[in-house]
C-alpha cells in the first residue's frame, strides 16, 4: 500500500510542476522524508546525487526513491507514476499545437519564443561555465569540446567519455 | 513515419551517453535527432523544448515525448520514453540495491568534473548552431539579446520570459 501511496504522490508532483527536475525537490522532501519517513534526509540527498551522475533525465532518482519504498516493483510503479502525466499532458499538448501550428496566433508566438529559448540557453551556459570551469584545464576540456562538436562530425558519446577520463587523471 | 525500433535506439543511445544534466542532454538531442538522424529541423527542436518547458513534469523529459510524438504518435512517445529513461532508471535501481556511496567517491567526482566542463562546451556549441539558423533579424536578435539579460542580469523566472516572449513575438507579427 505504501508504494501505491508513493505513487500517487508523485504522479501529482510531476503533473503540477513546472520549471523542471530541480523545482520537484522540496516538495519530493516534504513528502517522503518528512511527512512519510520513507526515507532519511541522508538517503534523499543520495537519491538526487545518483539523479546527477547517472546518465538521462535527472528524474530517473524518483527510481532509486521507488525501490526504497518498495523493491524493484517499487522503482518500476515510481518511474510510470513520474512520467505518466507528461505522457498524458505533453501528447494532447502536441497534437493540438500540430493542429494549430499554421495558424498566425501559434506562428506568431512561437517565433517570439524561439529565440527567447535560444537567449534563455545562453544565459545558462553563463552560470553553467562559472560553477564548472573553475581551472584552466577545465576551460581548455570546454574549449576542445566546443571545437569538436562545431566543426566535425564527431558523436558526442566520444566527448563525453573522453572528458570523464581524462578528468579521473587530472582533476 | 519513422519506425518504433529507430526510435527506441536513437533515445536509448541519448539516454545511455548523456552523462552531464539536461544540458548534456539537449547537445545529444540536437546532435542524433536534428544532424544526424535529420528526423527533426533545429526549429522543430526549438518548438519541442520550448514546448517541453511550459508543460509540467520535466522539461526534457517531455521535450523527448513531443519529439516522439512528432515522429510516431503515442507509440512513439512510449517508446521514446522508454529508451531516454532506460539506463539511467536501471542504473539508479542498481545503486539503491547496494547502496554506494556514488557521490562521495573521490574518482567519480574526478570525472563528472570533467564531464561538466565537456557540457559547457557541448551546449555552447549547439547554442551557436540553434543562433546561427534562428537569430536573423533584428526582432529574433531583441528577442533573444532580451531574454539572455532577463535571466542572466536580472535572474526572472524561465517560464515567464518564454510567456513574455511569447506575447511579445503574438504583438510583433499581428495578422496583417
Amino acid at each position: 500500500m505504501e508504494i501505491l501511496k508513493l505513487a500517487a504522490i508523485l504522479f501529482v508532483i510531476n503533473g503540477l510542476t513546472i520549471g523542471g527536475g530541480y523545482a520537484m525537490v522540496p516538495l519530493l522532501q516534504k513528502e517522503l522524508v518528512e511527512n512519510h519517513h520513507w526515507l532519511t534526509n541522508k538517503e534523499f540527498i543520495d537519491a538526487i546525487a545518483i539523479g546527477q551522475v547517472t546518465p538521462g533525465p535527472l528524474t530517473v532518482m524518483n527510481a532509486f526513491m521507488g525501490f526504497k519504498v518498495g523493491g524493484l516493483l517499487g522503482a518500476i510503479i515510481a518511474m510510470v507514476a513520474s512520467y505518466l502525466p507528461s505522457i498524458i499532458i505533453v501528447t494532447l499538448v502536441t497534437r493540438h499545437y500540430l493542429q494549430y501550428k499554421e495558424s498566425w496566433i501559434v506562428k506568431g508566438s512561437f517565433a517570439g519564443i524561439k529565440p527567447a529559448v535560444v537567449g534563455l540557453l545562453a544565459a545558462i551556459l553563463i552560470f553553467l561555465g562559472k560553477s564548472s570551469l573553475t581551472s584552466v584545464p577545465l576551460g581548455a576540456v570546454a574549449t576542445v569540446s566546443f571545437g569538436l562538436i562545431t566543426f566535425t562530425k564527431i558523436d558526442p558519446t566520444f566527448i563525453i567519455i573522453g572528458s570523464g577520463i581524462l578528468g579521473a587523471f587530472l582533476f | 513515419m519513422t519506425s518504433l525500433r529507430n526510435i527506441f535506439l536513437a533515445f536509448f543511445k541519448i539516454g545511455t551517453f548523456s552523462f552531464g544534466g539536461v544540458y548534456s542532454m539537449i547537445a545529444f538531442f540536437e546532435r542524433e535527432l536534428v544532424e544526424r538522424r535529420k528526423w527533426i529541423t533545429h526549429d522543430e527542436f526549438i518548438e519541442s523544448f520550448a514546448l517541453g518547458s511550459m508543460t509540467p513534469g520535466p522539461p526534457i523529459v517531455n521535450t523527448g515525448i513531443c519529439i516522439g510524438y512528432k515522429l510516431h504518435r503515442l507509440p512513439g512517445v512510449l517508446v521514446a520514453t522508454l529508451g531516454q529513461a532506460f539506463t539511467g532508471t536501471v542504473l539508479a535501481i542498481i545503486l539503491a540495491a547496494f547502496y554506494l556511496q556514488a557521490k562521495d567517491n573521490p574518482l567519480l567526482q574526478s570525472v563528472m568534473k570533467g564531464v561538466a566542463a565537456a557540457v559547457v562546451g557541448l551546449l555552447g556549441s549547439i547554442i551557436y548552431k540553434m543562433a546561427k539558423k534562428l537569430v536573423t533579424g533584428y526582432k529574433s536578435v531583441a528577442l533573444a539579446v532580451g531574454a539572455f539579460g532577463a535571466l542572466a542580469i536580472f535572474k526572472l523566472n524561465p517560464i515567464g520570459i518564454i510567456l513574455a516572449a511569447g506575447v511579445l513575438g503574438l504583438i510583433l507579427n499581428w495578422r496583417r
